[in-house]
């Protein structure tokens, strides 16, 4: 990995660690983080009440580069589609226990020295 | 919030008011969509919306924008909608007030704020007047077009911020002075004059008949001979259009773009010369959402088709509608449409493909399947409907090299002159009737009362016919043409002479 990607790798577990906290604080259990198959990736597999919530996180230093929301495509949502369902096969034992589930979308703004300019969660995209 | 704002849609020649409705929801993803049958063009004002916004150093609202253009079920096409989707936004998140009476907004944007010029802005104020809306906002570069329609206010918009500006009241932007038709309309110089073409006497006095009376001309001559030179010399020696027609052609003009940036009415006659490979539907119209075509173009003007046997068979034969009814129906999935299409066709051809044939100097090298194979293009129907047929042969070498004091010949605008007087002639005529304005427009029913055939070239006429053996359409047309020469001559009656010189175009010079 050059320098680069490390640095992009970084700032993205940061981002969930920052959701993940955020979340957690609004009454959200984790279930797992990272969960990733042959299909894609999720970057937070959360519970909310008595539904599974499957969260994509979108982080941005500056506004320099346009909003985190403007990252979330439409290619990007059915990739998350395609592997929160198969998740709910592949990972039955977990998924059993749940009626419902969702995505949800956390988008986060830094200041250029790393503190939070805002941080915003959108439930259930479409 | 939601927020409408009024702009309009065409289809043919026709403008449908749309109602541009716009959200912006507090809740739900951000996101921006557009629905109501909006063609790629339409789709693609998301990116111009957006970027020009935020170039007018507005910030674009963060939230779930959906745009819903109504009808529904009419298809949308174009750029126009920019503007009236900009407007709604930021009329949306608060930025700008709109007008309390309703108004019209239409064009395109560029990714500056900027606002470019559009198509269709001429048909716009029309549906305006029609609508009783007084207001208009249109971009700049195209607003000289609405200004001639009258009891509308044309605003010229150059930009986003400037448009703000004015309607919260902080800098007024003047609506356009509505320019009189008169003023616009007026001479412009064509691009030959006839003196400049030497020889071919005969070929000039059937274009004059022609321009006069409106009639159809059928050129045939050796290449190089001054076929195309004599048709671009046309445009010189038509008349000037009334306003009548300069509303019509505009409207045909504002649709399809032909007008350009600043422009205003189209004031000269058109004169449209489509290359030889145009397909059918370029040539009379047409397309999933049908468009005018050449013949459309050509509308109140000269459809000049050079090389007329290289054209397409069925582009040829197409032409058989619009050169007996002058217009074209076009039925397509999306609808169908009526586009006006008088035009006086002037065509020219060859004699044969190596272009010789018959010329007393060069040899032709054509074999008799060649020339019948050329000659079976130009179809009995196409040339029954031309009324003037013309030799128009190579011209002598030595008279090429005339100084301009030698040159006698007759300048255009004295052409031009007997042309017009012919066609006040015409217009006195047929002052009463419905959508005629030139003899070769005449119906068969109106001949009976209008001609005023002298009784010896009324026996001339018959006699011809008989010998020549000439259809009945061909009968009408040299009364016509006949009619058209004696109000050159300034003759109430048609004489024997006149007769005579209509059947000397009409009756072709087969080998």
């Amino acid at each position: 990995m050059n320098k680069n990607k490390i640095q992009n790798y970084k700032k993205g577990k940061e981002g969930e660690e920052i959701a993940r906290e955020f979340l957690i604080d609004n009454g959200f259990r984790l279930i797992e983080s990272n969960y990733s198959n042959n299909l894609g990736e999720i970057d937070l597999v959360m519970s909310d009440k008595d539904w599974l919530v499957f969260v994509e996180v979108k982080l941005k230093i500056g506004d320099k580069y346009g909003t985190p929301e403007e990252m979330i495509s439409k290619n990007k949502l059915s990739q998350i589609k395609r592997v929160s369902e198969s998740f709910l096969i592949l990972e039955f034992p977990i998924s059993k226990n749940f009626l419902k589930y969702r995505i949800d979308a956390v988008c986060i703004v830094l200041n250029e020295n790393k503190t939070i300019r805002s941080i915003k969660h959108y439930e259930n995209l479409y | 919030m939601l927020t409408k704002v009024l702009s309009i849609a065409n289809e043919g020649l026709k403008g449908i008011e749309i109602e541009v409705e716009v959200n912006v929801a507090d809740k739900g993803f951000p996101g921006f969509g557009i629905v109501g049958l909006a063609s790629k063009a339409v789709e693609e004002a998301k990116e111009r919306v957006k970027t020009a916004i935020i170039n007018s150093e507005i910030e674009f609202p963060n939230a779930k924008v959906t745009i819903n253009l109504a009808p529904a079920d009419l298809p949308k096409d174009g750029s126009c909608y920019d503007l009236p989707i900009s407007v709604g936004i930021l009329a949306s998140i608060g930025e700008l007030i709109l007008p309390k009476d309703k108004a019209y907004f239409y064009g395109e944007l560029s990714l500056d704020g900027s606002l470019r010029h559009t198509r269709g802005v001429f048909l716009l104020a029309l549906l305006a007047k029609e609508k009783g809306i007084k207001k208009i906002f249109v971009p700049r570069m195209s607003a000289n077009e609405a200004s001639v329609v009258s009891n509308v206010e044309v605003y010229p918009i150059s930009n986003l911020k400037e448009l703000i500006r004015h309607l919260s009241g902080e800098k007024i932007i003047k609506p356009l002075r509505k320019i009189e038709t008169e003023e616009v309309l007026g001479d412009i110089a064509a691009e030959f004059d006839f003196a400049e073409v030497l020889g071919q006497e005969q070929a000039k006095r059937a274009l004059e008949i022609a321009a006069a009376g409106g009639h159809n001309v059928f050129m045939m001559g050796p290449p190089g001979s001054g076929k195309t030179m004599l048709s671009r010399a046309m445009s010189g020696i038509l008349p000037n259009l009334t306003e009548k027609e300069s509303l019509e052609v505009t409207k045909i003009y504002s649709i399809t773009g032909n007008i350009p940036p600043g422009g205003s009415l189209i004031r000269q006659r058109p004169f449209r010369s489509p290359h030889h490979t145009t397909s059918q539907v370029g040539l009379i119209g047409g397309g999933s959402n049908p468009r005018p075509g050449e013949v459309s173009l050509a509308h109140r003007g000269v459809l000049f088709l050079d090389e007329f046997p290289e054209f397409g068979r069925n582009s040829l034969e197409a032409l058989r509608q619009p050169l007996e009814d002058g217009l074209v129906n076009i039925s397509r999935a999306a609808g169908s449409v009526t586009f006006p299409a008088q035009f006086m066709l002037i065509a020219a051809a060859n004699p044969c493909p190596c272009g010789y044939l018959n010329d007393p100097k060069k040899e032709c090298k054509c074999s008799t399947l060649q020339i019948l194979n050329y000659r079976k293009k130009l179809s009995g129907p196409i040339m029954d409907r031309i009324d003037l047929h013309l030799t128009v042969p190579a011209v002598d070498v030595n008279n090429l090299m005339v100084s301009s004091q030698d040159n006698h010949n007759e300048k255009s605008e004295i052409i031009k002159k007997r042309v017009v007087e012919a066609r006040k002639i015409q217009t006195e005529r047929f002052k009463n009737l419905d959508r005629i304005h030139s003899n070769s427009d005449m119906k068969n029913k109106h001949l009976k009362d209008l001609a005023n055939l002298t009784s010896g070239a009324n026996l001339l006429l018959k006699q011809a016919v008989n010998k020549f053996n000439l259809s009945a359409r061909v009968y009408f047309r040299l009364i016509k043409v006949a009619r058209t020469i004696a109000d050159l001559d300034k003759s109430n009656e048609i004489k024997e002479n006149h007769i005579a010189e209509a059947l000397q175009y009409r009756v072709k010079n087969e080998d």
